[in-house]
This record gives C-alpha cells, structure tokens and sequence, in this order.
C-alpha cells in the first residue's frame, strides 16, 4: 500500500477528473462530492507519505519506475525526496481547501471542477517527477488549465489596477504598464499568462532537450543523469542559463513576472491559490530539481545572478504592493515579492538558507492561499476589489476578519507560524555570502508589515459603507473548513517543526555538499554546438 | 528495358487489399443503381465496411511480415507502405463517418461521392508503395483526378467551383512539373526506379530533375511555397472533403518523398537536407503566423496544416531513420486531431450552418461534448501534454537534434508558442463568449463515431505511445543503415 502512494495522491484528482465528466451537470451537489472525494483521497496519502518518508535514509522514496518509451529514453518515474514530499502535501492541501473555498461557483461547475482537479493533478506530478520529460510534461500540462480557468471563471480588473500615492496621484506599475496594453480583461490576463509561461516552458524543454542531447546518454532519468551527465563551457552555460529563467519566469523572477499579479487578479479565488501556493513554486522546483541535481558546479558559478535579481523582485514587488489599491493585485504582487526570498535562500547556497527556501515555499503556499481565498470571499460578497471603497467589513464579516489577521500575521512572518522558521532561515543563511541582499530582504518584512497592515485597515475597519450592509460572514462549515484547515497546518507545523525540518534537511544537505565539493570535471567538447 | 510480367497467385496476393477494395467498390458501385431501396447511409455504411476490411487484410500483413516487389519493383510492399496504407485507409474511413450526413443535403447526390473518395483512397494506396517514378506519376493523377471531383462537388456554391478551379489548375501545372522532372532524372539516369538510382553522380540535369519533382509533391503536402491552393481550396471544398485533403494526400506523398529521398538520394544527402531546412521553417513560421488573422475555422486549419506540414518536414531533414519513424508517429498524431477537429466542425456547421470562428461563441453551452473535444483536438494540434501532439513534436525535434539541426529545434519551440495563441482564441470564443443563440447542438451518431476515434487516438497515443512508436520503428529498418549523422566529420561526444 505505502509503496503506491504517489501513484495515489496523482492519479486520484486525475480519476477524479474523468469520473466528473460522466456526473450529469444538473447534479451539483455530486459534482462537488466527487471533486472533494478526489482530493480528499490525495490529501491523506500525501499526509502519509509527509510523515513516512524516513528522513534517516534521505534520498529518493517512494519510488516508482514504469517504462514508457525505451526508444526515447523515457520512463514513467516518480519519487519525492525532502523537497518533493513537502511541496506535494502542500500542493494537496490548498486542492482539497480550494475545492470547499469553490463550492458556492454556479456556472458550468463540472468544467470547473474538471480543470481544477487537472491543474493541481499537473502540480502535484512535477513534484514527484524523476523524469526529465514527465517533469515538463505534467510542466506544460498545468499551465493550460489556468487558461480556461482565469477566461472562464475569472473577474475582470476594472479601472482599478491602477495605483495612487498616499495623497492621491496617480502611479504607474512601470514594467506591468509597459506590458500591459492597457488591458485589464480576464481574457488578456488568461492570454497573457498563458503564452508568457508557455514561452517561458519552450525554453526550458530547448534546455532539457540540450541536456538529453549532450549527455550523451539518451535518456531522460534524472538520477541517472545526476550521476553520468558532465555540463561545463559555453555549452554548459547556455543550457544552465535556459534552464534557469525558463523556470523562472513561472516563480516569477524580475523582469519576467509581469503575467503574474494580472492573472492572481482575474483569476478566481481557487485558482488563485493553486496559482500562487503551488505553481509558482513550480520554477524554484524545477530549478533546483534540474538545475541543482544535474549541473551542480555550473550552478555554484552562474546561481547570483538569482542573488542579484531577488533583490529586485523584493523591492520592486513590495512597493507596488504598497501602492496597489486592488486586493488581490496587493497579494499577488506581495507573492512575487516573496518569492524574492526563496531564490535569496536558494541563491546562497548554504545548507541553513536551502533549507529555509524550501520551508518557505511550503509556508508561502499555506499563507498566501489563505489571502486569496479571503479576498476571493470579499470579492463574492460586495462585488468590489476596490481596497479605499471599502471599509468596516469586520462589523459584517467577524469570522474571515479574524482569519484574515491570522494570514497577515503568516504572511509577514510572525513566530508561532511556519513563516517565521523560513525567513529567519534564509535570513540567517545567507548573512554570510550575501549582507546585502538580507538587508534588503529584512527591509522587505517590513514593507511587507506596511502593506497587509494598510490591506487589513482597508478592509475590515474604519467606517462600513451602506452599499456592503449586506455582506454574510462565512458561517457554513464549508466556508470555514477550508481556512481553518490552512491556518491549523501553519502554525501546528510553526509550532512543532522537528519533522518537517529533518525531511528538508535529508535532501538538502548532501545536496549542498554536493554543489560546494564538486570536483572540477572533465571539460566537455562542445564542438557539436559552437563549431 | 523490357518489360515481362510474370506474375504469380503469391505475387497477386500482395496486392489484395488494392484488388479487394476496388473489386468492393464496384459492387457497392452498381448496388446503387441495381437495387432501387438502397439509401445512401447504407451505401456509406458499406464503403466503411469494405475499408474496415481491407484495414484488417493490411494489419494482418503488418503482424504476419508479408513484404515483396511486384512488377520489376515499381510496386513494393514492405512495412512502411503497410503502414501508410493503414494511416491512408484510416482516415479514409473517419472521412466517411463525418461524410454520411453532410451529403445527404448535397442537391447533385447520387451516391457517386464515396465511389470517389474510395477510389482517390486506392490510388494513394498505390502511392504508399510506388517505387519508382513512373508508377509515382500515375498514382498520383489517380488520385488527385477523384479530388477534382470532390472539391468541386457543391455545384451551385461559387466557393466550391472556385476552389475547384484553383485546385485544377494548379494541380494540373504540378503535374506537368512532376513530368518534366521525371524525364530529366530518367535523361540523367536512365532508369526509374529508387533503389537503381543510388550511386548515380550529381549533375545539373539531376538536381533540377529532382527539385521539380519534390515541387509537384510539395504541392501535395502544402509545404511553403507550394501553399497557395490550401486556403481558398479548404474553405470552398465541402468540409469532408477538405478534411480527406488535410490528411491523406499528406500522408501518401510523404511516402513517396521519404522513399525518394531516402532511397535514391541517399549521397546527396548534405544537399537535400538544406532544401528540407528552409522548406520546414518558412511553412512553419508561415503557417502560424498567417493562421492568427483567420476569421474561417476551415482556413484556420489550413494555415495550420501548412504548419504542421513544416513540422513534418522536421523529420526529413533530419534524414535519419529515427526522422521517418518519428514522420509516421506523427502522421498518425496529426490524424487524429485533424480529423477529430474536422468532425466537430461538420457538426457545427450541421445546425449553425456557418464556419466563421466568430459564430463558436459559447460553443462550451451550447454542446459541452463538442466544445470539449474540438478544444482536446485543438490542443493536440498545438503540443500540448498529454495529448499526442506533444510526443509528436517531441519525437520530431530529438530526431532534428540527433542531426545537430539545432535552428529547427528553435524555430519549432519558438513556433509551438505561436500557435498556442490563435488555438487559444478559437478556445476563447468556444468557453469564454457567451453564445449569441444558446440552442443546443447536437451531433449525429456517425460524426460522434468519428470524434470519439478522434479523441481516444489523441489521448492514447499522449499517454501510452510506447507500442505505437515501436511499430513507427519497426516500418523502417530498412533505412537503419542510412542512420549516420550528416556531419560525420565533426567528432562525436564522449559517450554519444
């Protein structure tokens, strides 16, 4: 049974997803059942194989190996290690929470749950893929999901995605405006982040096709090329440079973020959170999965770069959150702010910052799904992202105004949740090699402090406009659960980290030797590529 | 040279799917007019029947190994044209499922239309095997000459003639190229067939012969810039038509050109590859970008054949045999889809009577069965996991790099995101917009037939295409020793 876990927590939202096309529509309350069942099912396994994986052992468990195509070198792998594991059980949570976080959609609800189930099944298979190819294919596969997902259920922006100072002028989101063409419709954001993260793949798959290709061993199997593969030159370089910002642009690294806050906006609430808790995390996964594992002295020379432009995505990010007067647009561009730090953890490459990286991948997830789903909520209810129309909601809404609070709270990083481990991780990580970065990094917190707290005052206190006098608070337990679920496992796992870390630590820590000790390697020909 | 047919039953059994089905044809021919009762969905019915049989007699060669020449080798049978006999009779079938209905509303009908189809399908059988140039000549009049017919079968449509015309015209200067390219090889030569051909030294005669030749087959398979019938021909053909055209002409003349190139230009390889190059990423690039500004599903798909058509010729240029099994496993790809995508528009087009883009608004409401398989197809087309497009292209740019053709690799990635773009607005328009008229569509049991063989080919061969690239690999063992690198002066990598 424990050995077939991972082909459970993948194929059971997969199943889902197909036994959903055979509900009749008209059935609604089924539609979701199944669609809750599915990722119910997902959830307890991944819950299992978090807290099975034997952290004295490390390594790759779990593991699952099908041949798929020996003519081209591919089979069906899966396993998760210390990363994997984690970011799976994260990428189940926020499915089963989105799900109930979803339950109020009317409008061709099966469809919905059907892509739902396919973009986080996608998600959840590039976790445990140890296959090159499987890793982009289930890559490219969650990306399109998102297409019908923000087109279809999404809201549009409405004049609002622009932003003012504190006396009222009118700012302009440099970079966003630039690509932006003025558009604000779901169906240009769902556009827009459809082909920048379809690009964005195609240069990864030309890197990892360079990586099958140069090789010389044929084959897709990460271990195997972890173990055989030799990258070094120009060739090298290219193929690591490929490889890192067509990742990138799904974490998303400054410059290539600007599709992100324009999709977190028009996307509903759920995707949303799929979106930003998991998918983003895509890129640093990828990165470190292909990148780290396979071109480890390549990636000890050429990671600052990663140091030099988290600088910019955390400063950059912050203050247009800072400005942004649109809640969503505010978290979404809070998200990319923080995935500043994960590529400052990664970037430092010491095994304390690694491991804060990874905690903090987990953590954001947990911590930003809970934003969306909550704004999400406002939104349902008033019908408005509008952050200065709005006003006094805690008279109406006490239950989300306290869960909001508490996601604030996460989202900064404050001790008592799973945040806080992270930042102080990859704060105290990177000192070291690069003061500047967490000085910038600590001033972030702060900013960060400034714009959930200006969100927070928004929102939920001053004077309630009589236009909002009949929003609902979230009394169902469907409405809850979700929440409650999300804040219990970020501040159980703030409070008690022990075994979350020691996973982390298993993988992280030969890794980090592995990239700090490598001996120079045998130089590579190159002549095939530059003649 | 003289010719002696000294023919034997064992010899004539190779030829049994071909007699079989021209032998089934006349019957169900002179049943049309002997038997008063007979409905045209029977005689429909009964073509489907006679190329299901024949698909089986083909698939019983293909696992029994029976191979052989005929006629002093102007006919070969052997794996690969077993396998672009099935490709050939199987979309001929899905055209026949999709036909039923559509000409049932035709005014000029007399049961004529599958005698034509069926026979065009014969003469690109015979294509499939056609080893040397005379025989490819005479295939290929034949069945282009049942074409002529067809596109232009909607007589008082304007479109229909028009396209008829154009595809006349320009399918009669083909022709006349593909002969004057023949005499020049035979003048330069001295034979005809492929395989006598290899070793024979490059001259002027022989290169302008051969450059004409793969023109008239360009023509056939659309590649730039031998595209210009496509578009208008496409959208005035009845879409049957057009979505037989978008397939199996493809597939035949890929089979000719795979064996030409491969077999008797084997030395000059180094100079056709460069032809392959420029062709595969002018049709590509020219495919896609033009396809953004179609306002006409039909065109949109022709602009997207012509693309696909650039992908196809990936494998060609590549020149090895891994470029020609990955060509057939994305023949069949493409089959799939294309026709898949071509089903649901005959059913659209069945209730909307319209085939402008602009009228999928709110497709999604208005038959959630249709919109989700036109989308499953579309993404296909486009690369997308799992579905079969993506192995396909896969496939395609690992055979291209194995060559070092790393500009194709680029090209084709960079064109994978075009594409994505103007499938995605036909995507928009079926889920996004909300339908001016939400009466429901429905589908017809014989096109439904066609679009579930559509979308279990698509997802079978995404997510199980072990078995199917096997077979692609087993039709040409043949080429295995044509396998070395083009560049095989450049030293190889440790380990490669």
């Amino acid at each position: 049974m424990g050995e077939y876990s991972l082909l459970i927590i993948l194929f059971a939202p997969f199943l889902g997803a197909i036994a959903l096309m055979f509900v009749p529509r008209q059935e609604a309350f089924l539609v979701r059942m199944t669609a809750a069942i599915a990722a119910g099912i997902s959830l307890l396994a991944s819950f299992y194989i978090f807290f099975a994986y034997d952290t004295a052992k490390g390594g790759f468990q779990f593991v699952q190996r099908y041949a798929w195509s020996d003519e081209l070198g591919i089979a069906f792998y899966l396993g998760v290690d210390g990363i994997g594991g984690p970011l799976v059980f994260a990428s189940a949570i926020l499915l089963f929470a989105g799900i109930f976080v979803s339950w109020h959609i009317q409008d061709r609800t099966k469809e919905f749950y059907i892509f739902l189930l396919i973009l986080a099944a996608a998600t959840i298979g590039v976790f445990m893929s140890l296959d090159l190819f499987f890793l982009y294919f289930f890559y490219e596969m969650s990306v399109l999901p998102m297409y019908l997902l923000l087109g279809v259920w999404g809201s549009h922006t409405k004049g609002y995605l622009s932003m003012t100072d504190p006396e009222g002028r009118t700012l302009r989101d440099s970079i966003g405006f630039i690509f932006n063409f003025g558009s604000n419709s779901k169906e240009y954001a769902a556009m827009k982040l459809t082909l920048f993260l379809s690009a964005g793949a195609v240069v990864a798959l030309m890197g990892i096709l360079l990586i099958y290709h140069f090789s010389g061993l044929h084959t897709f199997d990460i271990v195997v090329l972890r173990e055989q593969a030799h990258f070094s030159g120009n060739l090298g370089t290219l193929i690591w440079i490929l490889i890192f910002f067509g990742f990138a642009s799904i974490a998303p690294i400054w410059p290539l973020h600007s599709w992100s806050p324009v999709g977190h906006a028009a996307a509903p609430a759920a995707t949303s959170m799929l979106h930003a808790g998991v998918l983003m995390k895509l890129g640093h996964f990828s990165i470190i999965r292909v990148a780290y594992e396979i071109m480890p002295e390549l990636t000890r020379e050429l990671i600052p770069i990663a140091a030099i432009l988290c600088v910019f995505s955390i400063i950059y990010g912050g203050l247009v959150s800072y400005f942004a007067k649109d809640t969503k647009y505010v978290i979404g561009y809070s998200s990319s702010s923080h995935m500043g730090y994960i590529f400052l953890g990664m970037a430092a490459l010491n095994y304390i910052s690694l491991s804060g990286a990874v905690i903090y991948m987990f953590a954001h997830a947990l911590a930003t799904s809970m934003l969306f789903a909550m704004a999400g909520w406002v939104y349902d209810q008033t019908h408005t992202r509008d952050i200065p129309s709005l006003g006094g909601l805690v008279e109406r809404m006490p239950f989300i105004a306290g869960a909001f609070i508490v996601a604030c709270m996460a989202s900064i990083g404050m001790p008592g949740t799973i945040n806080f481990i992270a930042e102080i991780m990859i704060i105290v990580g990177s000192w070291d090699k690069y003061p500047f970065q967490v000085v910038v990094a600590v001033l972030g917190i702060v900013l960060t402090l400034a714009y959930m707290f200006k969100m927070m005052r928004g929102l939920f206190y001053g004077k309630l406009d009589p236009e909002y006098a009949h929003t609902a608070d979230a009394k169902q337990w469907v409405d809850r659960m979700p929440l409650l679920l999300l804040i219990v496992c970020s501040i159980t796992l703030g409070i008690f980290p022990g075994h979350f870390y020691e996973v982390v630590r298993s993988t992280v820590e030969p890794m980090v030797d592995r990239i700090n000790h490598v001996v120079p390697l045998i130089t590579q020909n190159t002549q095939g590529l530059f003649p | 040279m003289t010719f002696q047919l000294d023919l034997s039953a064992a010899d004539l059994l190779l030829l049994l799917p071909e007699i079989f089905l021209t032998l089934w044809l006349c019957v169900v021919l002179s049943l049309d007019f002997s038997l008063k009762r007979i409905t045209h969905q029977q005689l429909g019915y009964l073509s489907i029947a006679g190329l299901g049989i024949t698909g089986l007699i083909l698939f019983g060669f293909d696992q029994a190994g029976t191979t052989g020449a005929l006629f002093k080798n102007m006919f070969v049978l052997d794996r690969l044209a077993l396998l672009f006999k099935l490709i050939i009779v199987g979309a001929t079938a899905l055209v026949l499922f999709m036909s039923i209905d559509y000409v049932r509303d035709f005014r000029f009908f007399r049961g004529e239309y599958y005698f034509m189809v069926v026979m065009s399908a014969i003469g690109m059988m015979f294509m499939a095997s056609s080893n040397d140039l005379l025989s490819v000549f005479v295939t290929l009049e034949f069945s282009t000459f049942g074409f002529y017919v067809l596109v232009a079968y909607l007589r008082e449509d304007q479109r229909s003639s028009e396209a008829g015309l154009k595809f006349f015209i320009l399918g009669v200067f083909a022709a006349g190229l593909l002969a004057y390219g023949i005499s020049l090889v035979y003048g330069e030569t001295g034979t005809l067939i492929f395989s006598d051909m290899t070793g024979t030294s490059g001259s002027y005669g022989l290169a302008i012969g051969y450059i004409m030749i793969f023109a008239a087959l360009g023509f056939k398979i659309g590649a730039v810039p031998f595209h210009a019938w496509i578009p208008d021909t496409y959208q005035g053909a009845p879409t049957p038509v057009t979505a037989f055209l978008s397939i199996a002409p493809k597939g035949a003349a890929l089979a000719i050109l795979i064996r030409m190139f491969y077999v008797s230009l084997a030395s000059f390889k180094p100079m056709w590859v460069l032809l392959f190059v420029v062709a595969s990423i002018f049709s590509m690039t020219y495919g896609n970008i033009v396809a953004i500004a179609q306002k006409n599903i039909k065109r949109l798909l022709a602009y997207s054949g012509i693309a696909q058509i650039g992908n196809v010729m990936i494998g060609l240029a590549a020149g090895t045999k891994q470029g020609s099994d990955a060509i057939m496993f994305y023949l069949l790809t493409y089959l799939f889809a294309n026709l898949g995508a071509f089903a649901v528009i005959i059913a659209v087009s069945q209730v909307i009577k319209s085939d402008e883009i602009e009228d999928y608004n709110g497709l999604n409401r208005r038959s959630p069965f249709l919109a989700a398989s036109m989308l499953l197809f579309l993404l296909s087309l486009a690369g997308v996991p799992p579905l079969a497009g993506f192995i396909g292209k896969i496939y395609l740019f690992i055979a291209a790099m194995r060559e070092e053709l790393y500009i194709l690799l680029i090209v084709g990635l960079i064109n994978i995101v075009i594409s994505m773009y103007y499938y995605l607005i036909v995507v928009k328009k079926m889920y996004i917009n909300e339908p001016t008229d939400p009466s429901p569509i429905a589908a017809s049991l014989p096109i439904k037939v066609a679009v579930y063989v559509g979308i279990a080919g698509t997802v079978l061969l995404g997510v199980y295409p072990g078995p199917f690239i096997d077979w692609a690999v087993d039709a040409t063992l043949m080429f295995s020793n044509i396998g070395g690198p083009t560049t095989a002066a450049l030293p190889l990598l440790p380990g490669g």
